[in-house]
């Protein structure tokens, strides 16, 4: 007893603070980052806690069952509880966009740190209980144990987080948690068993922590591209969405808020779909309107029919419109469409633009993101295809990106039959995309003067529509669905088949 | 910033005193309507659509529409005021006519049922309700319910859907819209001796849920809560509508960014050049068989005269009670609830995003109504600025003590109301808000405590005097809503014309 004593106990309950601290601080990291990728934080956070208490809860079990070497497993798993906690969110970073289960991975992590955690506190308990009186014995593990838990909980939002990053947190504090491992290999060594041995354990570890801490800045830099899984070369964020643009070996990909809006390896499948059955069609193709498509790749495919003598495009977004008229390697991509002397660019709300718009047109493309909210549901409302019909010249056609009717067959249908409500003609086709999958389209023709197989004109050099309309209006019965209401702004029912249908996709 | 404001209640409150100059100028008209809300525009409709253009509307305002009003920002219009119009019932020909009038109503589909132009009808999702702290589909409480309070509901509803179908042995509905439509079955008129909140008890409810929702609707027609309201009242929110002029979506309502102020303006145009607005009236009489009303200009400073032939008091009663002599005995009955609007610019509306913003957001056992986003009926993607407006009902036993109350407080305290009922849902509004203006309605609404409905007061003040003074206002239907001014007006003019057919 005395003063040799005094040091392994209040080494070992400084140990037992330590432990607190880090291990709330790997729980925190795992609830952030689940909820910074997956969302829902609420969720994801009392899930976290959950899991995590309830595997410290079986640690402490399984600690009876340790009955040798006590104080030696106690240093070995205080390194392997820095070296797990530590890489936790490395690996999590890392593992985000290969791994199907990253769920399952994520709770993994949670259920071996708290596993390892759980099992220190009794296991310390046993190494001290011969020296200490059993009362003050369980009133200062725990003392000490919930005051490191407060600081932890103080500290990670106010401090660790905006200083080091949720990556640079966790090896951060991997590190100090083997670092009270070193120190007991060398303190306690008498007491310990084969103190060399768990000495190099300890310190290899702190090495690895070390190396990884270092170059977290580029894991990071790494894992936001792999997110993407392509290189970013341009990033801009206007006030209505961001613009990601990825380069991958010849494939450009670009990406509005997330969403893979285009791949120059396949998008002429898409734009060529697009618009030429609709540019065939009509009785006449002098002015041609299109909505959204700020990238100008439908204004391109327009643009080879030399009797087309006006394109206005209205596209909400100027910071898209202007990337896409001044960038070189965009500009590439529409052949410079938006810069041709027929072509106007408006930025504007598209459904206000129609409303007051007198002019009167042959062709309408409409190109708008998915109706994966109320705000653009109302892009795909039986009023708003009645205000198109206001701008149509006789025979006029229009056509409509409508959704992959393999993956969101409700909404797909959903759109056509709504648009049956106003046009005299209307059929769906749809065309493999493979950067997007099965992709469709509905068309409409605004009176009976021609029909979807009158081709009145073609132009040549097309790589992906042959002018046979009837070749892409088949559809298999895994694209079909039937009771489908039509959509309006009073009940936006599409928005629901929507998140119905892409929700459970993701 | 923060502005205070209201009806005008300081040149309302010089009837007490009655210290107008003498009438220096004479108007003779055959037809005279005082009051411009919707019961003396409805009036005026009628006047025009049997011919007559011989007529004037005196308000004492400066601007027509009392109730139904609105206010105007760089953003936005919002409501000061009545902001929806329930889908009207399928017998109620007259009001189909008018919505047919003002192309609300576009025509009619294969089975004679109207079809709603779809940019009138609230856009979805029209309501949610922030529950156990997270915002939900629609504003009746669900998620998060006891099973005993599910069965509560639906029981509840059951009974509702009874009462809305029920037609009582003179063949009328029990609760019919407007409410003189109504059965005269003596059982279900007993319901008007007793408050809500007894029914509620009498018939074993206990749900809290429950009880705060029905609660919200009875403030949300009425002003009232469960505990004041009466209980035929309270009924006649949920059975009254019948929801028969529709398939699907029968609960929508019809509404614009200005609330009822754009009904409101569809009526005006039949009071082009026979309105003089900033009049307040301090007297009218009959004399020489003829009616003599006094009105004093607020801009001018003068009084003038009118001589009419007949006269339609499209006034509250609370007012007329200081115009014409011997109505302050029946008028003690009439009690008005207090309204407070509040309309908040935010820059951002954030909350925990558990459901979209929709154009009717209610929050649980606030102490409001929750609030109305105006721009939410707007086509556009994208608002730079959202405009929202709370509305919050004085419910109280004593209601005059209540509006003694309201007026002593000042703009800072109204503000600290307001954002605290909203912070429940939105944590952080304060931060966002860039301007906010309080609206205070002194005498809001008409208020249906017990025995007001079927009472001799209210029977009494709607008789004419002389057949040459005739009423029409919601506080003579008991419930203030436009439906019952809509017929109010209506039906003043029919009795001054003699029109054998009563409408409806």
């Amino acid at each position: 007893m005395g003063k040799k004593f005094l040091r392994f106990e209040f080494l070992l309950l400084f140990a037992v603070f330590i432990i607190a601290t880090c291990g709330l601080i790997y729980e925190l990291v795992a609830g952030t980052l689940a909820s910074y990728l997956l969302g829902d934080s609420v969720k994801q956070f009392s899930f976290i806690i959950g899991v995590y208490l309830f595997s410290m809860g079986i640690g402490s079990f399984f600690s009876k069952f340790f009955h040798k070497n006590l104080l030696n497993t106690f240093v070995e798993i205080e390194i392997l509880v820095g070296l797990i906690g530590g890489l936790s969110s490395v690996v999590l970073f890392l593992l985000f966009e290969s791994v199907a289960s990253f769920q399952f991975i994520l709770y993994l992590f949670v259920f071996v740190t708290g596993f390892l955690v759980g099992l220190e506190i009794p296991l310390l308990m046993n190494i001290l209980k011969d020296r200490v009186e059993f009362k003050d014995l369980v009133s200062n593990v725990f003392t000490f144990d919930y005051i490191g838990a407060l600081l932890a909980s103080i500290l990670f939002p106010l401090v660790l987080v905006p200083k080091l990053g949720i990556m640079g947190t966790s090896l951060f504090f991997g590190m100090i948690n083997v670092s009270i491992a070193i120190v007991l290999c060398f303190l306690l060594k008498n007491e310990l068993k084969k103190p060399y041995f768990l000495r190099v354990k300890a310190l290899f570890s702190f090495l690895v922590l070390l190396t990884v801490f270092v170059f977290s800045d580029s894991i990071l830099a790494y894992s936001e591209g792999k997110l993407y899984g392509e290189n970013i070369i341009y990033t801009n964020t206007t006030p209505y969405q961001r613009i990601v643009l990825t380069h991958n070996k010849s494939d450009y990909r670009l990406y509005l808020n997330n969403n893979l809006q285009f791949s120059s390896a396949d998008e002429y499948r898409y734009h060529e779909a697009l618009v030429h059955p609709a540019m065939s069609i009509a009785k006449n193709i002098k002015n041609v309107l299109v909505l959204g498509g700020g990238d100008g790749l439908a204004v391109r495919e327009i643009l080879k029919y030399k009797e087309v003598q006006k394109v206005i495009l209205v596209d909400l977004d100027e910071g898209m419109t202007k990337l896409f008229k001044t960038n070189t390697v965009l500009k590439g991509f529409n052949k410079n469409a938006l810069n041709n002397p027929k072509v106007t660019v408006i930025n504007t709300d598209a459904y206000i633009w129609a409303k007051s718009c007198k002019e009167k047109f042959d062709v309408v493309i409409i190109d708008f993101p998915d109706p994966s909210n109320y705000s653009l549901g109302k892009l795909y409302s039986l009023n708003f295809y009645q205000t198109i019909k206001t701008i149509l010249q006789p025979d006029a056609a229009v056509v409509i990106q409508t959704t992959s009717p393999y993956f969101a067959p409700k909404s797909f249908w959903c759109i056509n039959k709504t648009v049956m409500q106003v046009f005299p003609q209307v059929d769906a086709y749809h065309a493999y995309v493979p950067s997007f999958g099965e992709w469709g389209y509905t068309i409409a023709i605004n009176g009976f003067g021609t029909t979807f197989n009158d081709v009145k004109r073609q132009v040549q050099g097309l790589k992906f529509y042959n002018y046979q309309f009837d070749r892409f209006n088949y559809f298999t019965n895994d694209m079909i669905s039937n009771q489908i209401e039509i959509n309006r702004l009073d009940n936006q029912i599409l928005v629901r088949y929507f998140d119905e249908e892409w929700g459970k996709l993701q | 910033m923060i502005r205070l404001s209201g009806t005008n209640h300081l040149l309302g409150h010089r009837l007490w005193i009655k210290d107008f100059p003498k009438p220096t100028a004479q108007i003779q008209i055959p037809y005279l309507i005082i009051g411009g809300g919707i019961s003396g525009l409805s009036a005026a409709r009628q006047f025009h659509k049997k011919g007559i253009s011989d007529f004037l509307l005196l308000e004492m305002a400066d601007h027509l529409g009392g109730n139904s009003s609105n206010g105007q920002n760089k953003y936005s219009k919002y409501p000061l005021g009545a902001h929806y119009l329930p889908l009207p019932n399928f017998e109620d020909k007259e009001l189909l006519h008018f919505l047919e009038e003002e192309k609300i109503i576009l025509g009619y589909n294969e089975k004679g049922l109207p079809v709603f132009d779809e940019l009138q009808l609230t856009f979805a999702p029209d309501e949610r309700l922030f529950y156990k702290n997270n915002w939900q589909d629609g504003v009746v409480p669900k998620e998060g319910n006891s099973v005993e309070d599910d069965k509560e509901f639906i029981r509840f509803f059951k009974e509702m859907d009874a009462f809305r179908t029920a037609k009582g042995v003179d063949l009328k509905y029990l609760f019919d819209l407007p409410i003189r439509l109504s059965s005269a079955d003596k059982s279900t008129r007993d319901l008007d001796k007793i408050t809500m909140k007894k029914w509620f008890e009498n018939n074993n409810f206990r749900s809290k849920p429950l009880f705060n929702y029905i609660d919200y609707c009875c403030k949300d027609d009425f002003g009232l809560g469960i505990e004041f309201v009466s209980a035929w009242a309270g009924i006649h929110y949920f059975a009254g509508r019948k929801q028969d002029s529709v398939t699907d979506k029968n609960e929508s309502v019809l509404t614009w960014p200005e609330g009822n102020a754009r009904l409101a303006s569809h009526l005006k145009k039949y009071t082009e050049k026979k309105t003089l607005k900033n009049h307040l009236v301090y007297e009218v009489k009959v004399e020489n068989n003829k009616v003599v009303a006094k009105a004093f200009d607020d801009v001018k400073k003068v009084s003038i005269e009118i001589i009419a032939e007949k006269v339609i008091m499209a006034t509250p009663q609370f007012v007329n009670q200081y115009l014409i002599k011997n109505r302050k005995e029946f008028t003690k009955a009439f009690h008005y609830t207090p309204w407070l609007l509040a309309t908040l610019t935010v820059n951002d509306l954030p909350d925990n995003f558990s459901f979209p913003l929709s154009w009717d957001n209610v929050i649980y056992d606030a102490k409001g109504l929750g609030y109305v986003y105006a721009q939410h009926q707007t086509l556009n993607q994208v608002q730079e600025k959202k405009v929202i407006t709370y509305y919050y009902s004085f419910s109280s036993g004593d209601l005059k003590k209540t509006r003694k109350e309201i007026y002593k407080k000042d703009k800072e305290y109204w503000k600290q109301v307001v954002f605290d009922d909203l912070k429940i849902a939105h944590p952080d509004i304060e931060e966002y808000t860039e301007e906010m203006e309080v609206f205070i309605l002194g005498h809001g609404m008409i208020s249906p405590v017990p025995d007001f409905i079927f009472g001799k007061a209210k029977e009494n003040a709607a008789k004419n005097i002389e057949n040459r003074i005739f009423f029409a206002h919601t506080d003579l239907s008991g419930i203030s809503i436009f439906e019952e001014a809509f017929h109010q007006g209506i039906n003043a003019v029919n009795q001054i014309l003699n029109d054998a057919a009563l409408d409806s």
